[in-house]
């Protein structure tokens, strides 16, 4: 089994004049535990790799992919890649970049991570699941307790002069408890992610996923309001995605946007500030490079409320022209697609309130500590949103009495006009990060 | 794919500690996509897939290790890593591997595989032009064709041995509409396992024009009232709402985890002594259609709602030996790279006898429901929501003024039970249902339904 950077290049042997190739190529190994009732649930054990490439001849883009190609497989990939090319029409903007020089981020790869022995795991599936049922005596049982960890390796390179490799570890912690009174039941999640398992502590994991279950029992369904609104960073956090949309170049350009046509504008409050940052250690997306080798980058989209700018990759930077650079958002979704706009580290930053502040400054208002149906109840085009939410009520500036089968509704312009306050509570979920967020005024809908 | 005797070994090495089974999954799928985008073919996209998982079973733990190498080395590597799930120290036998043959669910009659990649080009353009020529407020077309063949075999320790082949074929219109400062999206994405006969019922241009249509609609729209009170679902759209609501809930393994609202209600009344629910893989052609399950076990027709009352749970092995009952041939899994689990095939509410224009007539004020954007459950709290894409004020029984940012929420149970007129038409909506990390191509179908209260949440008046 030749390595990445070899099957990579021997891909490229298969370029023909006139033409821009690019062969990505990725491996990973991977494992996850998870405990039920004492017992084992499942164990997985996964071993893959694949390659991607990507023709563009004439500004027509084709591309190919193959999983676990031979090297004569991968040279076949860049012929169907071609021929996927000729039929797609032209765009002079399809290009490929330059080489440019990055900053390598050996942080985000510890290889001792991949140590930690299946029976390891384990038995640290088997122990988070024990301490998960004996902290509440309404907690018995769980939805799910999971230990896992991954490593991947990445290579990139192309007839332009890219060539970069880079390795990567995660390893993370979900429970999901079930919490029961009477006839009720409630559910409370929680997770947490890091670099390897060596360096993750699960106890807080546990613990929080039992008090958000707990803390919804006895939950009823409030009246139809208009009311102020926290949401959590689990709430929050949910909304982060129609952001990105909105906030994709291409979406700009191709007149799917929100926010077209508003660059330079005030469109938040002054106490919103969004960012996208590849390069911060802390966020689970950190990278090096993006999907087509650009370097990774701190791009600041709205600060204090005003919009600066947009996330592009190579394509949409040149399209948009006006020295135009790539943010590095070049994403993938894995070797079986093309790159397109994505979000590294994606993260509404810190504020300076404190969660007892916001409280005081919502009384009669509901914090809402998770949402649900945002990818069918939000329009990332038009901005429109309604999602089921669940919560509690605020009173004398502290959490009250939960509530449950509720909506709250508003756009995302009014949602961002509408910060009032900003938490210094920053979490990452996954790759998305937020603090707790004060909104002015939204409707719940309920009874 | 593999041969045999190879498959044999395997699954010998994967019995090493026991266990009730150990079984084989393998898999090669081609597919092409191809994505018209602001007037242009953008991007056409080819993949060929491979690869096999091993998995072994005891009670409810699972082994599960999967490699898109398939040589006997990496196999057999897969079969030592999922039987290190198991505690138990006598190794398993293997009963000789005997073809299993099914009806053929899904026969294609022209394979997608055999028409030239020009002609696909050509219905993303007829997409293009018919949904810019519905309108001068069409401002953004994307039209996406795919399609698949994928090739499975499945093999376990009890000697089923089946190879099927599943076609898949999918033509989606997004369009986007812009008058002033208003933007709004209309969307529709039928699709089936068939080969390309399937675009003659469902030509591209017919697509691309309800897309247009809904986006150009949902400019005139209000914002959606917020609050409790009637909603009209038009036929094709409850199916959704069944699924999330009901069909989520009835998944074994939520069951078995304790974490659903039906659990212990078999035989109870859950529902409207209207509803009569089914899930059905056997239905030909269907998008969530196949002869064997992904565990090989043969599809069916399985009966959750008579008159409302609870008929019974939807079942993979590892659920179905544990509660004593037979499999319902519900275990399903997006690929090799994922253990099978519980999931809905065709969900549907089948029809009454209602005529659906009468529902509406005999509904003094509420919201009718037209298209949907998806939803949402917690299967163990039964709340769940419902995202409305193309929804009307229904006003002294007349469908009126057209209402944007609206969305359902409510307990599976109480809204199942306040559904007080269903019709005698019927629709369906295909869709891709996500469950812990793996999405699984789902149908679902239902009449024209009213419940007679639920929540609306919306922001208007």
């Amino acid at each position: 089994m030749p390595d990445l950077g070899a099957l990579v290049h021997s891909a490229l042997e298969a370029a023909q004049e006139g033409e821009q190739v690019e062969a990505y190529a990725e491996e990973g190994r991977q494992t996850e535990v998870s405990a039920l009732r004492g017992e084992v649930e499942g164990m997985q054990f996964a071993e893959a790799r694949g390659l991607g490439v990507r023709v563009i001849r004439d500004g027509r883009l084709g591309y190919a992919w193959a999983a676990d190609p031979s090297a004569d497989e991968a040279q076949e990939t860049v012929w169907r890649a071609r021929d996927n090319a000729a039929l797609a029409e032209p765009d002079e903007h399809n290009v490929l970049p330059a080489p440019e020089p990055f900053t390598p981020m050996p942080e985000i790869y510890r290889g001792e991570s991949a140590a930690v022995s299946a029976d390891d795991k384990v038995r640290m599936a088997l122990d988070l699941e024990r301490y998960t049922v004996s902290r509440d005596p309404r907690v018995t049982k769980v939805d799910l307790a999971q230990v896992g960890d991954a490593v991947a390796r990445i290579a990139i390179a192309s007839t332009t002069g890219v060539d970069v490799e880079f390795a990567r570890t995660d390893a993370y912690v979900v429970v999901v408890t079930l919490a029961v009174e009477g006839e009720e039941t409630q559910t409370g999640f929680s997770y947490a992610i890091t670099r390897g398992l060596d360096t993750l502590t699960w106890e807080p994991v546990a613990e929080e996923a039992v008090d958000r279950a707990v803390g919804m029992l006895g939950a009823s369904k409030p009246p139809t309001a208009k009311v102020p609104v926290i949401l959590d960073p689990f709430a929050a956090s949910s909304f982060l995605g129609v952001l990105a949309g909105a906030l994709n170049a291409e979406n700009v350009l191709k007149g799917r946007s929100l926010f077209a046509d508003m660059a330079g504008q005030a469109v938040g409050s002054s106490v919103f500030t969004l960012v996208d940052d590849g390069r911060r250690l802390d966020g689970p997306g950190a990278c090096p490079f993006d999907g087509e080798g650009v370097a990774s980058g701190r791009t600041e989209l709205f600060t204090a409320g005003t919009l600066n700018g947009f996330l592009h990759d190579t394509y949409t930077a040149h399209r948009t022209g006006d020295g135009q650079r790539s943010t590095g958002n070049a994403k993938r979704g894995g070797y079986r697609s093309a790159p397109g706009v994505g979000t590294s580290n994606f993260f509404v930053d810190a504020g300076d309130l404190s969660f007892d502040e916001l409280l005081a400054k919502a009384d009669g208002g509901v914090l809402i500590r998770d949402v649900s149906g945002v990818h069918s109840g939000a329009n990332p085009i038009s901005g429109e949103f309604s999602v089921g939410a669940t919560g509690l009520r605020i009173d004398g500036g502290s959490t009250a009495e939960p509530l449950r089968e509720m909506t709250i509704a508003s756009t995302i312009r009014e949602m961002l006009k509408g910060v009032a306050g900003v938490g210094n509570d920053l979490r990452f979920f996954s790759s998305v990060g937020t603090p707790s967020i004060l909104i002015g005024e939204m409707t719940l809908a309920g009874v | 794919m593999l041969d045999r005797e190879l498959v044999a070994e395997v699954l010998t090495a994967a019995r090493r500690k026991g266990g009730d089974f150990a079984e084989v999954f393998v898999e090669e799928r081609s597919s092409t996509s191809i994505r018209l985008d602001d007037a242009k073919v953008e991007e056409l996209t080819t993949g060929l897939d491979r690869g096999a998982g091993v998995r072994v079973a005891q009670g409810t733990t699972y082994g599960y290790a999967y490699s898109n190498r398939l040589d006997r080395d990496a196999l057999l590597e897969a079969a030592a890593a999922a039987s290190a799930a198991l505690r138990g120290e006598a190794p398993g036998r293997v009963v000789d591997l005997t073809d299993r043959f099914g009806p053929g669910t899904n026969h294609a009659e022209r394979a997608a595989g055999s028409v030239p990649a020009a002609d696909k080009v050509a219905w993303l353009r007829d997409v293009d032009d018919v949904a810019r020529s519905t309108s001068d407020e069409v401002v953004q077309v994307t039209g996406i064709y795919f399609d698949s063949l994928q090739r499975r075999l499945i093999a376990a320790s009890d000697g089923r041995w089946i190879d099927e082949e599943r076609p898949r074929i999918r033509l989606v219109a997004q369009v986007v509409a812009k008058r002033g400062d208003v933007i709004q999206t209309g969307w529709d994405g039928p699709a089936a396992c068939a080969g390309v006969e399937f675009l003659d019922a469902h030509p591209p241009h017919v697509t691309a024009g309800r897309a247009a249509r809904r986006a150009v609609t949902m400019l005139d729209s209000i914002p959606a009232p917020a609050g409790e009170m009637a909603v009209v679902v038009a036929n094709g759209c409850g199916g959704v709402l069944f699924h999330e609501a009901v069909g989520h809930p009835l998944e074994a393994d939520a069951v078995d985890k304790e974490a659903s609202v039906y659990r212990g209600r078999v035989g109870e009344r859950c529902a409207s002594e209207l509803i009569d629910g089914v899930d059905d893989a056997t239905i030909a052609n269907g998008w969530g259609s196949y002869d064997f399950d992904d565990e090989g076990e043969p599809s069916q027709r399985t009966e959750l709602f008579r008159e409302g009352v609870l008929q019974g749970f939807l079942q993979d092995r590892l659920r179905a030996a544990k509660m004593g009952v037979q499999p319902t041939g519900n275990g399903r899994r997006e690929s090799y790279a994922h253990p099978p689990i519980v999931r809905m095939t065709n969900t549907n509410i089948l029809p009454g006898s209602e005529d659906p224009d009468e529902v509406i007539r005999s509904t003094d004020r509420g919201v009718y429901v037209r298209g949907l954007g998806g939803g949402q459950v917690n299967p163990a709290t039964g709340d769940f929501v419902f995202g409305v894409s193309e929804g009307y004020l229904i006003e002294h029984g007349e469908v009126t003024t057209p209402v944007r940012g609206a969305n359902l929420i409510g307990r599976a149970i109480e809204v199942m039970s306040s559904v007080d007129a269903v019709g005698s038409d019927f629709e369906t909506w295909e869709g891709v249902c996500g469950k812990d990390g793996q999405g699984a191509p789902v149908g679902s179908g239902s009449p024209t339904l009213r419940i007679a209260r639920i929540t609306v949440g919306g922001t208007g008046a």
